[in-house]
């Protein structure tokens, strides 16, 4: 397994058979300043800024993970600050395949938002999503306000993957990404619940994020 | 909220987030709330279903009307022209990759109590039932006309110049007869009333053009219809504001519009807070008292378990009756959408019908429309005002928009935008604003 660059076509492990790329929509969620934009960072461009600013930005990145026989391509969204006056709107997580909800460890208020994120995606996300937790700012154990157990305990109820991570030393970041990769659904069949048979208009058609390998 | 803004955007409904879009895109600081708790307003998809029963005063559905989260109904139908303003708004700023479309299934219009298809090039003209065989011939030549009529080569004109002419007279050119020119003026060039015949043919011409371009571009029509339905396009702008740095704010009642020296804006209250602005832009919902009504609109959202007769079983459509063809000053519009568009539970159909208001028993009014839609399972009536500006906004920077008119499309729309847009920054919106990388979105 391996975790290739955002730009240019999906790396190919050396003399590998052609595999099959799967797209899917992931979408990152939780309170302000917990870390969401510094783990996309983390994983899309492998950097940690201290002073990370609170996000405007682009609208989404994307990154490639190869695995065994497929290489699944991420279309990661992040929340563009929306979320900041509980203002995100439902067409964010709207035919999302994946996500990802961001706690603080060192904040107890963070993972209670947390516990929120994931009930509004029970409810109104495609049935099929797959949800991991992440707790973030490992590093700051000497700070930690939410137990392991706590999360671990609450994530196995919820049927949810779990990991505690950390963008500034990158532990753990490309690991719930490949666990993400490796959870979703990679027949046809089995989209992410999302439309069907849509079309994006733009001129140069990207490929839309289906589900469903092409 | 205590901060100052470039402006102040009241209401996310689809007017007001394009607004707020192209102000952050153009570099401005901008807020943007909405008393509600959603996004959307007035062009909001109500979602789950139950939301809508209750919406209306109705008892809840039941379980034939499927899982409620798997609706999500418009409270204001309107397609995209494929070739429209809305859709160069939505590929030039990039709000395009977050929707997905799908072409609606077929254009028909109404004459003598039953509907055929709106023909619009050559081939179908001359198989269509809408016409007597030698007045196909000359609604082809008609056709012809229009396609190869460009502005700026007058040979193309053929002796006819559209600029002084008017529209009536180029009917009379081609010898066209009464119901050939209402399929044309109102199902091709999309008016509402007659006003049109006496105005200059360009404007015609062009709206004529405006729809076969649309139909050459995506096939069966020249329309098209967002998956999840019309609540997504408010909130695909609202996003590409955020990402410019717009701040959302949603669920927060506005109590005062703060006026400074000379009636001019400094700010809105919500409670204590004031947030200072140099403008504000907002729908009529937020300012009664600087709005007037101009007219009404009676909508009626139709819940069918069934295609529309005679339309091939399309999964959805447009259907126009021109307002003469049932004793009217203006059109009535139908709309079909489906479950193919995610906007219904499976097997189910959710007609829209609508007008302007002309009497006093506005629902006898689109009986016609109704009457085409076979057993309805489920109507919910609603008349709503639509509402104009008092001024232009110059003297208390306040711009606010018009209310949606009863037109199945959104050129309307996106002409108001521009319109505000203008009035209120002095200058056209300029595309090339947008950055073309909008981060690593572009592979
Ligand atoms: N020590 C430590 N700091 C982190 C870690 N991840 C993020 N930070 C810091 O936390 C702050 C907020 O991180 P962001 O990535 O901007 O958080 P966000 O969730 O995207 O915030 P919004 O965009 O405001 O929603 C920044 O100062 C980061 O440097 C981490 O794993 N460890
Ligand atoms: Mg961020």
């Amino acid at each position: 397994m391996s975790v290739s660059s955002s730009r240019g076509a999906a790396a190919r492990p050396n003399g590998a058979p052609q595999t099959k790329v799967c797209q899917f929509k992931l979408v990152l969620l939780g309170e302000s300043a917990v870390g969401k934009s510094s783990l996309v960072l983390r994983f899309v461009k492998g950097q940690f800024h201290e002073y990370q600013e609170s996000t405007i930005g682009a609208a989404f990145l994307t990154q490639t993970v190869c695995l065994d026989d497929t290489t699944v391509k991420f279309e990661i969204w992040d929340t563009a600050g929306q979320e900041r006056y509980h203002s995100l709107a439902p067409m964010y997580y709207r035919g999302a395949q994946a996500a990802i909800v961001v706690y603080d460890i060192t904040n107890q208020d963070t993972f209670g938002r947390a516990k929120n994120w994931v009930k509004e995606l029970q409810r109104q996300a495609s049935p099929s999503i797959v949800i991991a937790l992440a707790g973030n700012k490992s590093d700051l154990a000497a700070k930690r306000m939410v137990e392991t157990e706590e999360a671990q305990a609450y994530a196995d109820e919820n049927h949810l993957l779990f990991m505690e991570t950390s963008a500034k030393t990158a532990v753990n970041v490309n690991d719930i990404f490949l666990a993400i990769a490796n959870k979703l659904p990679k027949s046809e069949s089995v989209g992410g619940g999302a439309a069907g048979g849509g079309r994006r208009l733009a001129d140069g058609e990207p490929p839309r994020a289906g589900g469903c390998c092409k | 909220m205590d901060e100052e803004y470039d402006a102040i955007v009241l209401g996310t409904g689809l007017k007001e987030c394009i607004l707020s879009g192209m102000l952050s895109v153009s570099g401005k600081k901008v807020l943007h709330i909405d008393r509600n708790k959603y996004y959307g307003g007035e062009s909001a998809s109500i979602t789950p279903l139950e939301e809508l029963f209750s919406k209306f005063n109705a008892p809840a559905p039941d379980e034939t009307y499927g899982r409620g989260r798997d609706w999500n109904v418009d409270l204001i139908p309107k397609f995209l022209m494929a070739n429209g303003l809305l859709v160069k708004l939505l590929i030039h700023t990039g709000v395009t990759r977050y929707l997905e479309f799908k072409s609606v299934e077929g254009s028909y219009v109404y004459k003598g109590g039953k509907i055929s298809k709106v023909p619009v090039d050559q081939k179908e003209a001359l198989a269509s039932d809408l016409m007597g065989m030698f007045e196909k011939r000359r609604f082809r030549n008609f056709l012809i006309y229009v396609q190869d009529f460009q502005p700026e080569d007058t040979k193309t004109w053929k002796d006819f110049d559209p600029s002084t002419n008017n529209m009536q007279g180029l009917y009379d050119k081609f010898g066209l007869d009464k119901n050939t020119q209402d399929f044309t003026g109102h199902a091709l060039a999309l008016y509402l009333d007659d006003n049109y015949l006496q105005q200059p043919a360009i404007q015609t011409i062009q709206r004529i053009k405006l729809y076969s371009d649309s139909l050459a571009r995506y096939g069966k029509s020249p329309y098209l219809y967002p998956m999840y339905g019309l609540g997504e396009l408010p909130q695909g702008f609202a996003r590409l504001s955020a990402i410019y740095g717009g701040t959302y704010m949603l669920d927060k009642p506005i109590d005062e519009i703060v006026l400074g020296e000379g009636g001019k804006v400094v700010g809105v209250r919500s409670g204590n807070e004031i947030a200072k602005c140099k403008q504000v832009y907002c729908d009529p919902s937020y300012v009664p008292d600087r709005v007037r009504k101009k007219a009404q609109v009676i909508r009626c959202i139709c819940l069918l378990d069934h295609p529309i007769a005679n339309t091939k079983d399309a999964l959805s459509t447009q259907i126009i009756i021109p307002q003469k063809q049932v004793g009217r000053h203006s059109d009535i519009y139908v709309s079909v959408v489906s479950y193919t568009h995610q906007v219904a539970a499976k097997g189910w159909f959710i007609a829209m019908v609508s007008t302007t208001v002309e009497t006093s028993d506005p629902e006898s009014e689109i009986k016609p429309g109704l009457d085409l839609l076979g057993p309805i399972r489920q109507k919910f009536v609603s008349v709503t005002d639509y509402f104009e500006p008092i001024d232009d906004g110059s003297q208390s920077q306040i711009f606010i928009s018009e209310s949606y008119d009863a037109t199945t499309h959104f050129e309307t729309t996106c002409l108001d935008v521009l319109k505000i847009y203008k009035r209120g920054t002095d200058e056209d919106f300029d595309f090339s604003k947008v950055k073309v990388e909008l981060g690593e979105e572009d592979q």
